[in-house]
């Protein structure tokens, strides 16, 4: 019996060596990503997998295991998966920064970014990476893509044609009164506005300049507005006030749907419907290339798209989708050499997004890229195209078979020529007034919806709203950003 | 002695039954006393790395959004109020329906009524929302197209008017849960004494005088059981009936706010474990003290019927 367990022990030992021995050639690294698009088998994902590893042992000396994860289920499973022990070394943080970091999942990067990935800070650019800080440290890096949302007026081209309208003149939501009156005049079966999800039907982000200090944009608490270094309550100023009189508008004389305020179809489910005529809503891509991508999916109606606002960056713009390194992992400089790839390394992201080329796509002589004849996104072995906007550089990425070229110059141009919060780098840290946050929600939830919609009318319903809101704690969530604000300006030397 | 030698003769004459109870038991600490380890968190300011334990101890601040608005005093008398009204109503309403049951005789009439009745039951809360939806919807409702126009009326916003709202979630509970509930009290009925019955008819009482005297006081016991049940969760509310229903809408939050959604709605941006946890250890121990209170009283005034 103690024969053989010596003898157990002693296999047991030879086999770790051998193990080390592999470990110490190559570090391993997990890097964990969310698709929209199919989880691909584990052989399939193998080969992309080899494939990258070809490349990063000899630039980085080490080995990558993608894990791909269902959009829905990202951010819990990480969550979950970091806990439970797992070896996530390389995640995004998927909406909230903040949490990732005052949680403790994101490794502090400060001190390893200038030797370990160099390049992917010089890409992003110093404004960028302050936005990805809290209280001066560094915690991830931004995802460099077209960043800067405009706000955007998507409307049916052949009613646009059957009546003659002149979207060229429009230029701001308030121009597009007389253009919906004409539309309910000319074609009375047809609503002229639809919802973009409940209770938003998009005039909510056509406010211009403002900084929503780490909110949700759809629940904006304490602002920032018109370049001012004061926080302010979003819904008493002039610009929340005069949207919703637009609304009110739109609402009684019938140009906009009477429950948008609760309606749960989707923007592509009541355009595709035929009894609207247009929404609202912010995209990153060209006019031209935002309606076409959007005609993919609108069963054949024809669509146009007309700017109606100017986009605005602000730290959570930015920060939103950032990459970070875990804390738990054991290989933190590896997994940064590798993050650092996605930004520089043309194959390296293209492997990522579109797999193995001839396997699971093909190149076109103009630079784009299409899938296999016979093959689409859902058939074949390995894509994660759908999330080419999540991934480290979306510039050295292949554009897919039917958007222009040229169009990564416009995006291009606009992310760096949209105007930039003064307080770009600013992360509120909520610790101190979670209690009035709640409360503050809360109102917010029972009011906006119905003001913004148009369904309620403002000039009764703002006061009591504003009522509401302080009676919650508004003051004291407005007084701890602008403490924190002053604080972060202090610090930055402004 | 008289316990110990009770004790002593459990344990030799029933370790069959104890066996027997094992899976639930087990079942019941793994998913009902193990979690509640969960309890430390309503206490901690909670970080994932640090854990349950390692978390900063930060007293009663997870609890504080429960009670610090003019909200807490509408939450809490919506919860109560319309939990008081379904254990009334869901009560009577079920019991009635038990009683019609039966009285249908044949077994294939009683089948084929429990079966639809059921049927609410095994529909969830976002296909009844809808249901109502289709009912109340603004422009193409059946309420407003056809109802309203059929009487002359004017049509109603029905999402952003208060009013009607209580009877609707009301009429919305009993029609889903009334059938599923009545199933107790059928079976509860089949198992009175037939000649009792038979007795009464000798003596010449009719149906309604049989229900009155024999087959309601019969039915106590059970209500009574089901009541204080219903009692030790009158401070959790169906989530789907007040969420899904309503449509989210905010205009009826005066009328269709709980504890459930005012949680949920307030914590969806924060993500905060540890006030989720504060509400629901609140709602779990105002819960036991009502039924242990109701209990008490139950056995002040028929001490046969109490739980324990």
């Amino acid at each position: 019996m103690k024969k053989m367990l010596s003898l157990i022990l002693a296999l047991l030992m030879v086999f770790s060596l051998l193990g080390t021995v592999h470990a110490e050639n190559y570090d391993q690294v997990v890097f964990s990503y969310a698709t929209f698009n199919n989880i691909p088998t584990a052989e399939d994902l193998a080969v992309v997998e080899e494939a990258i590893n070809v490349i990063t042992r000899e630039k980085i000396h080490a080995e990558i295991k993608l894990k791909p994860i269902v959009i829905w289920d990202y951010s819990s499973q990480i969550s979950l998966m970091l806990q439970g022990g797992d070896q996530i070394d390389v995640f995004e943080s998927l909406g909230d920064f903040n949490v990732c970091v005052t949680t403790g999942m994101a490794r502090d990067l400060t001190d390893m970014l200038a030797t370990d990935a160099k390049e992917a800070c010089e890409l992003v650019g110093d404004d960028w990476l302050a936005a990805c800080s809290q209280k001066g440290r560094i915690y991830g890096i931004p995802t460099l893509k077209p960043i800067a949302l405009t706000p955007m007026v998507i409307y049916r081209q052949d009613i646009v044609d059957e009546l003659g309208l002149d979207m060229s003149q429009v230029n701001s939501p308030f121009d597009l009164t007389e253009i919906f009156r004409k539309v309910k005049a000319g074609r009375p079966d047809i609503t002229p506005l639809s919802a973009v999800n409940t209770g938003n039907i998009g005039l909510g982000l056509t406010v211009p300049h403002v900084d929503y200090l780490s909110d949700d944009y759809y629940s904006p608490k304490g602002v920032l507005m018109n370049g001012e270094m004061t926080v302010v309550d979003f819904y008493a100023s002039e610009e929340f006030r005069k949207a919703c009189e637009l609304a009110r508008t739109w609402y009684n004389e019938d140009l906009v749907m009477k429950d948008a305020a609760t309606t749960s179809s989707t923007a592509a489910e009541l355009r595709n419907s035929g009894k609207y005529f247009a929404s609202i809503a912010s995209y990153s891509y060209p006019e031209a290339d935002t309606a076409a991508s959007l005609e993919l999916q609108s069963n054949g109606i024809k669509l146009g798209a007309k700017i109606i606002g100017s986009a605005f960056l602000d730290t959570t713009s930015v920060n939103a989708l950032s990459w970070m390194i875990s804390s738990t992992s054991k290989v933190p400089e590896a997994a940064l050499k590798f993050l650092n790839l996605t930004y520089c390394d043309p194959d390296i992201i293209n492997l990522v997004i579109y797999g193995i080329e001839g396997r699971d796509y093909v190149k076109n002589d103009d630079g784009t890229v299409r899938y296999p004849d016979g093959f689409d996104a859902a058939s074949v072995p390995y894509t994660a195209q759908l999330s080419c906007g999540t991934f480290g550089n979306f510039f050295l990425m292949y554009p897919m078979e039917g958007t222009s070229i040229e169009s990564l110059a416009w995006e291009q141009e606009q992310n760096k020529n949209a105007e930039t919060s003064a307080a770009m780098g600013f992360t509120f840290d909520n610790k101190r007034v979670k209690t009035q946050y709640t409360a503050v929600s809360n109102v917010i939830e029972q009011y906006l919806a119905g003001l913004i919609c148009g369904a309620v009318d403002p000039e009764t319903e703002i006061p009591i709203f504003l009522q509401r809101l302080s009676d919650a704690g508004l003051g004291d969530i407005i007084a701890a950003k602008q403490a924190q604000l002053n604080e972060w300006l202090a610090a930055q030397g402004k | 002695m008289k316990k110990q030698k009770g004790l002593g003769r459990g344990r030799a004459s029933t370790w069959q039954l104890l066996l027997i109870a094992a899976p639930g038991l087990i079942y019941l600490i793994i998913n009902n006393y193990i979690p509640m380890f969960g309890v430390f968190l309503a206490f901690k300011d909670y970080n994932y790395f640090q854990g349950i334990f390692g978390s900063r101890w930060c007293g009663f601040e997870n609890f504080e959004f429960l009670f610090r608005t003019r909200d807490a005093w509408l939450i809490t008398r919506n919860t109560l109020l319309y939990n008081a009204v379904f254990i009334i109503l869901g009560t009577m309403f079920s019991i009635f329906l038990a009683i019609l049951l039966h009285e249908l005789g044949t077994r294939k009439r009683v089948k084929f009524f429990q079966a639809s009745l059921l049927l609410p039951n095994l529909l969830s809360w976002v296909v009844i929302g809808f249901i109502v939806y289709a009912f109340l919807n603004a422009d193409t409702g059946f309420m407003n197209n056809t109802v309203a126009k059929a009487l002359g009326k004017e049509p109603t916003n029905w999402y952003t008017t208060t009013g009607p709202w209580p009877f609707i979630l009301t009429l919305v509970y009993l029609w889903k849960y009334a059938g599923c509930n009545s199933i107790i009290y059928v079976s509860t009925i089949a198992g009175i004494d037939k000649s009792i019955f038979e007795a009464a008819d000798l003596d010449g009482a009719g149906k309604w005088q049989q229900i009155i005297h024999i087959t309601i006081p019969m039915l106590r016991p059970t209500v009574v059981v089901l009541t204080l049940m219903a009692i030790g969760r009158i401070f959790y509310s169906d989530f789907g009936l007040f969420y899904q229903v309503p449509q989210n809408a905010g205009r009826l939050f005066d009328v269709t706010q709980t504890i459930d959604t005012y949680v949920y709605r307030g914590l969806m941006e924060l993500n905060d474990v540890g006030m989720a946890a504060a509400a629901a250890l609140y709602q779990s121990v105002v819960g036991f003290l009502l039924v242990v209170g109701a209990n008490a009283l139950v056995r002040k005034l028929d001490p046969d019927n109490a739980l324990f």
